[in-house]
Parts: C-alpha cells; sequence; structure tokens
C-alpha cells in the first residue's frame, strides 16, 4: 500500500518536473525569438535572402516536400509564407496535409494569401485544383512549384476504394501469383493519384511525431523531421530542417 | 537460462523505476525497428553478423523488460523484403540466425509457455527457404494459445506488401462469395493485415523513416525516433520513449459500439482458418 502510493507520488512528480521543464524551455524559445525576428505576417526580405543563402549549399534537397498543417495552431498566412519559401527554395512540390480537416475548405483564402505575398518573387506556382494563372517571368529561368493538399480522404479511404474496385473488377490489375505483389498494388494506386513523386520529407510541429494517417502508401521513405516544439513555423526552422534533412542518406530497408 | 527472454537482466533499482513508469498508461502495443546492428558492428571492428547476433539478444532483453511493464503486445521488424538485395553472404548469415533461434525457441518451448508468450510471423512466407518457412510455422501453431505477450516479427514483410496480401485475401473472398463488396471498408481491412496498430512505434539509430513498416496501422502512432544503435539499447532508452508516450498520447479510442456486421466476422473467422491451414501445409 505505502509503496504503492511511493511509486504513485514518483510517477506525478517525475511528470510534473518534465512539465516544468518543458514550459520553461517554451517560454524560454518564445523569448528569443521575439527578440530575434519581427513577427511579420509576410515574406520579407531578410527570409528570403536567408533561404537563397542556405539552399545552395546543401549537398540534397527534397522534391515533394509535406508539411503537416493543422489549423489550431498554423494560419492561412504562416502556410502561404512556406509556399513562398519552398518556392525560392526551388522544391518542386510542396503539399499540405490537412491534420485538422479545415484546410480544405480554406484553399481559395490560401491562394489568395500567397498571391499577396509572392509579389515581386520570381517563379511560377501551379496550383493542382486550378488552371495555371499566375505567370512567368519574363525569360529568366525561374523555379516552378506544384502546390496541393491532402486529407486522411486521401489516405486509407482512397486504398480501401482501390480494393473494392478491384473486388468489383471496376479496375484492371495484374495478379501472376497466388498473391498480389507490392508492385503490381502499386500499379493500380498510381493511377488513382496525382502523378507526382512520392514524399521525401515530411515537416510536423508540435512535440509528437505523428502522420494523422498521411498518404500510408507513399510515405514508406518518407522522413520525419520536426520544424519546432511550439508549432511556430519560422524561417529559421525551415532552413534548419533542410540542413538536416540533407544529412540522412537515403537507405531501403532497416 | 532463456535465450528468447533474458532472465536477470533487470536490477533491483530499474524494476523500482518500471514500476513506477507503469504507474501510469502503458502503451499497449509497441513497435520496434532495430535499426543499427550493421553500423554497430563497424563501430567496434566486428563482422556483420556478430551485430545481428547482438542486436538479437538486446532483443531478448527489451521482451522481458515488456513483460515487465506490462505491455501485451510487442512487434519487431527483423527482415525486409529489400533486406534480399543484400550480399548473399549476410542473407544467408541472418537466415542462418533466423534459423537458429526459432529452433532454440522449440527446444524451450516449455519456458515459452510459461512466460505466455505467442510468437507470430508476419510478412511473405513465400519468399523464406524451405526449411525457415517449416520452422516458422511449426513456431506459430506451437504458440498459438499463449496469451500474455503477443510478440509479432515482421521476416520477408514490408508495409506493402502487407497491403497487397490483404487485398488479395480480399478479392478472393469476394470471388468466393465470402464477403460482399459493400462490406469492404477500412476496419475490414485493418483486420485483414497481419499486424494491429501499435500505440508507439520506437526507430533506433537516428533514421527518421518507417523504411517501409506498417504503413497502414500507424496512422494514429506516436513515432519515436532515437539515435542509439539497436546492440546499444538501453532499459532507459525505452522508459524514455514511455515517458514521451505518456506525455502525448492521443486519447484512447473509445470502443465502437456498432456491431460488427456478421457477415465480416463469418469472413475474418475464415481467413483466421485458412492461414492455419496454410501453416499446417507449410509444415509437411
Amino acid at each position: 500500500m505505502l509503496s504503492r502510493l511511493l511509486r504513485q507520488f514518483l510517477f506525478a512528480l517525475l511528470h510534473l518536473i518534465l512539465n516544468f521543464i518543458v514550459g520553461a524551455q517554451n517560454v524560454y524559445c518564445r523569448y528569443w525569438l521575439k527578440k530575434h525576428s519581427l513577427q511579420d505576417y509576410e515574406v520579407t526580405k531578410t527570409d528570403l535572402k536567408l533561404i537563397v543563402k542556405h539552399i545552395p549549399k546543401l549537398s540534397k534537397q527534397p522534391k515533394h516536400l509535406v508539411v503537416l498543417s493543422d489549423s489550431d495552431y498554423h494560419s492561412i498566412d504562416d502556410l502561404a509564407r512556406m509556399v513562398i519559401w519552398s518556392l525560392v527554395a526551388g522544391i518542386p512540390f510542396l503539399s499540405f496535409y490537412d491534420v485538422s480537416g479545415q484546410l480544405s475548405y480554406q484553399e481559395e483564402k490560401l491562394f489568395n494569401a500567397v498571391e499577396k505575398n509572392k509579389k515581386g518573387v520570381p517563379g511560377c506556382i501551379k496550383w493542382s485544383k486550378k488552371p495555371d494563372l499566375n505567370g512567368y517571368t519574363n525569360g529568366i529561368p525561374a523555379h516552378k512549384i506544384v502546390v496541393n493538399i491532402f486529407s486522411c480522404q486521401n489516405g486509407r479511404s482512397t486504398i480501401t476504394q482501390c480494393i473494392k474496385e478491384m473486388c468489383e473488377e471496376k479496375i484492371p490489375y495484374n495478379r501472376k501469383s497466388d498473391q498480389i505483389t507490392a508492385q503490381e498494388f502499386d500499379d493500380v494506386i498510381s493511377a488513382v493519384y496525382p502523378s507526382i513523386p512520392d514524399p521525401d520529407l515530411a515537416l510536423f510541429s508540435g512535440p509528437v511525431c505523428c502522420t494523422h494517417g498521411l498518404l500510408p502508401w507513399q510515405i514508406r521513405l518518407t522522413e520525419f523531421i520536426s520544424l519546432s516544439v511550439d508549432y511556430n513555423l519560422s524561417v529559421e526552422s525551415f532552413v534548419g530542417a533542410m540542413y538536416k534533412y540533407s544529412k540522412c542518406d537515403q537507405r531501403f530497408g532497416t | 537460462m532463456s535465450l528468447w527472454i533474458k532472465e536477470n537482466c533487470v536490477s533491483f533499482f530499474q524494476l523500482f523505476c518500471i514500476k513506477v513508469i507503469k504507474t501510469g498508461r502503458v502503451p499497449q502495443h509497441i513497435a520496434f525497428i532495430m535499426d543499427g546492428n550493421r553500423r554497430y558492428a563497424k563501430k567496434n571492428s566486428v563482422d556483420k553478423s556478430t551485430g545481428h547476433h547482438k542486436g538479437f539478444d538486446k532483443l531478448s532483453e527489451t521482451l522481458k523488460w515488456c513483460l515487465d511493464l506490462g505491455i501485451p503486445e510487442v512487434t519487431v521488424y527483423a527482415f525486409s523484403i529489400e533486406n534480399f538485395k543484400r550480399s548473399k553472404e549476410e542473407v544467408d548469415a541472418l537466415m542462418e540466425l533466423a534459423r537458429e533461434k526459432f529452433q532454440n525457441l522449440l527446444d524451450e518451448i516449455d519456458q515459452i509457455d510459461e512466460w505466455g508468450v505467442r510468437v507470430h510471423v508476419a510478412g511473405r512466407l513465400s519468399l523464406l527457404p524451405e526449411h525457415l518457412r517449416s520452422l516458422v510455422s511449426k513456431v506459430m501453431l506451437a504458440t498459438k494459445d499463449n496469451n500474455r505477450l503477443c510478440l509479432n516479427i515482421a521476416y520477408a514483410y514490408t508495409g506493402r506488401d502487407e497491403i497487397s496480401r490483404a487485398a488479395s485475401r480480399i478479392i478472393d473472398g469476394v470471388k468466393e462469395n465470402k464477403i460482399s463488396p459493400e462490406n469492404i471498408d477500412e476496419e475490414l481491412i485493418s483486420q485483414s493485415l497481419d499486424l494491429g496498430e501499435p500505440e508507439l512505434l520506437v526507430r533506433t539509430s537516428g533514421e527518421v523513416r518507417l523504411s517501409d513498416f506498417m504503413l497502414w496501422q500507424i496512422s494514429n502512432t506516436v513515432l519515436y525516433f532515437t539515435d542509439v544503435l539497436w546492440p546499444e539499447f538501453t532499459i532507459w532508452n525505452l522508459l524514455a520513449a514511455i515517458i514521451h508516450f505518456q506525455r502525448n498520447a492521443p486519447p484512447i479510442k473509445a470502443e465502437d459500439t456498432n456491431e460488427t456486421a456478421h457477415e465480416k466476422k463469418e469472413f475474418l473467422k475464415y481467413l483466421e482458418q485458412r492461414r492455419a491451414q496454410e501453416l499446417t501445409k507449410y509444415i509437411s
């Protein structure tokens, strides 16, 4: 009895101390960040300079970047800046994964916020659900980025739908042996998704890494890297995550 | 002494810490990507197979810790289908290691039963050499009634392959009129897979990707990446992962009150039977 109470007490104490340490850390980070960078809602020249300075130094860059976005913590302006940074960094495909299920309804708003931020930045942004609108820059070779928004509807549900339609023989598939191989199933899956490469990098923020159902079929080699523990999306953390990514070598298997 | 579950690897103080941590929520299913055996071998200038042996020893220690923590299900990624592409020498050594260890398990089956460990090997078994396939089938059938700790070993496994095999079974089920297409949903697919959903996934050696492990199952899993190499993994690393889980775990999902359709239940039972038949076939 006594030892149980002691154990419970120590358990509570341990978590209390951890909460205190993490809390203090967060306050420190926020204070430090406030002091060093003004909280702007638009992309600043300093942001872009930082990216242009560091990104060319990296040995490798993601082709397809996914940002796990949660409307409870990230504003549309945060995400719009992310689009511009990725464009300047030369990332060809950027996707937002809609964790809280709000972003899909706000695509128009995001589009407008990006347009507002894009002023003067060379490059072309293609929205997969929109026709090409925004322009080309007078023959100067500029970066091009394709933006997608995915939600949990594009994950398990899509795979389930595929299997259903395979059963009903609505979609053709190959089956050479008793059991369908991953390659044969991949042929079916790739026909359903837009033809973009599998994500190489997923950026998350907050204290815990969780996919929340992000594209199960496509994430087998995706690296998960944290942007910040307090959900803050700053250009420094973006560049920092890119550095982290470029140091990893990609291997198959364990 | 048991080889699969290492006894006497927990000091009095460690046991006390385990008991303290256990007062809180403990993951009901924990998965490990046991990465870093080869890097460990390189670091300590021993050959790769020594690294893999060390890795197995660590697994037996980890199983003891999990038993002490009261974790009822542990899944480990032992060998990926992609690993068949490694040098013949290394693949042969790994197959030999598996054969030796599964043979040991059968030899000490009384102890395994005493611990209540159920061993399930998940993967495309048809890719294994015949003797190993029959051995793992024997192990699975011999331990199928144990229920204190379920140990899933992903061998000749990838997440994509697992989904594809589940799809094949469901398609066959429809063809044989065991299930109708309307009854195919995410839940049915989840239950047709080899592995269940873990609450915590630990990957060692600093890699931050899944490497095609449990792709379908980890949608709501807490992913924990740590820099330590697998053979150097200690109880403190495990406890740190569990504390991280306790701080950040999503709330426990309320049990689905909806009755699963009768047809689905029947279908899943049928799958179970088919699997058992397949295993018996592999033995003979």
